[in-house]
């Protein structure tokens, strides 16, 4: 029986981002259902709302930075269960790929849309 | 002293009726973590129709809000959401080397307050949808 457990690994760059993403999604997550469901109600949600706050450069960097924490830790999820699924050899780079592709298209997206709403970047 | 074995293929689900608490905690984590991620592209793609208009995003949105379908899976992605929350804050502890030896009374805990979240925000969720 391990005095101490922890599933670091020593080197592991990905390791501790996710858990250091998962610290900055766990406050950042119940804040964004907190302020959409109970604050405002989501069925009141207009595009104008939206706009209002996201020219907020606080509010909009807190929202890009939910974005690309929020799929780096959703898809190094996906690719830390797969590899625990035997993902090996070509596969693996394949996925790897893919994922990669993804999250940026993901993160592109969500930029444009950011942008839009916020009427450009509100510096 | 720590000990190293090769314990295998993690993912052996066909042994699911010898899993513990912990093993039921993680199999819990990677389907509420696999919804999330699945939900984050769904989620894009619909605030997305802010790019055609501002119209389409608004009728969008109050469209959506109006199904009551639309309602009760919100309260699955709260449910989902709350305890990828809370057992993950679990996760983070542990990893810190705090609450091993009670990890699978915080994983009750975490299920315990998950349905108590969830069950009290069902009226706010449904708030409006039957007419």
């Amino acid at each position: 029986m391990a005095e101490h457990y922890s599933s670091f690994q020593r080197g592991g760059v990905r390791w501790l981002i996710q858990r250091v993403t998962a610290a900055f999604l766990v406050v950042v997550l119940a804040f964004h259902f907190f302020l959409l469901h109970f604050v405002h109600h989501a069925d009141e949600v207009t595009f104008g709302m939206t706009s209002a706050r996201m020219q907020e450069l606080t509010y909009f960097s807190l929202m890009v930075l939910f974005l690309v924490t929020a799929t780096f830790h959703g898809v190094n999820g996906v690719y830390n269960a797969l590899i625990n699924q035997g993902l090996a050899g070509i596969q693996k780079r394949v996925v790897q790929g893919v994922l990669i592709i993804a999250s940026a298209l993901l993160i592109v997206q969500g930029l444009r849309t950011a942008v839009v709403w916020a009427g450009g970047i509100p510096i | 002293m720590s000990q190293s074995y090769d314990r295998g293929l993690i993912e052996d689900f066909g042994r699911w009726r010898e899993f513990s608490a912990g093993m039921w905690a993680w199999i819990f984590h990677k389907f509420t973590g696999w919804v999330l991620v699945g939900y984050l592209f769904t989620h894009i793609a619909v605030l997305s129709t802010a790019l055609q208009s501002p119209e389409a995003y608004t009728t969008t949105i109050q469209s959506l809000e109006s199904l009551l379908i639309v309602r009760l899976l919100e309260v699955g992605l709260l449910a989902v959401a709350v305890f990828h929350i809370l057992n993950g804050v679990r996760l983070l502890f542990i990893d810190l080397g705090i609450g091993l030896e009670a990890q699978d009374r915080s994983f009750y805990a975490s299920l315990i307050l998950t349905g108590a979240i969830v069950v009290a925000s069902v009226p706010t969720f449904l708030a409006g949808v039957f007419g």
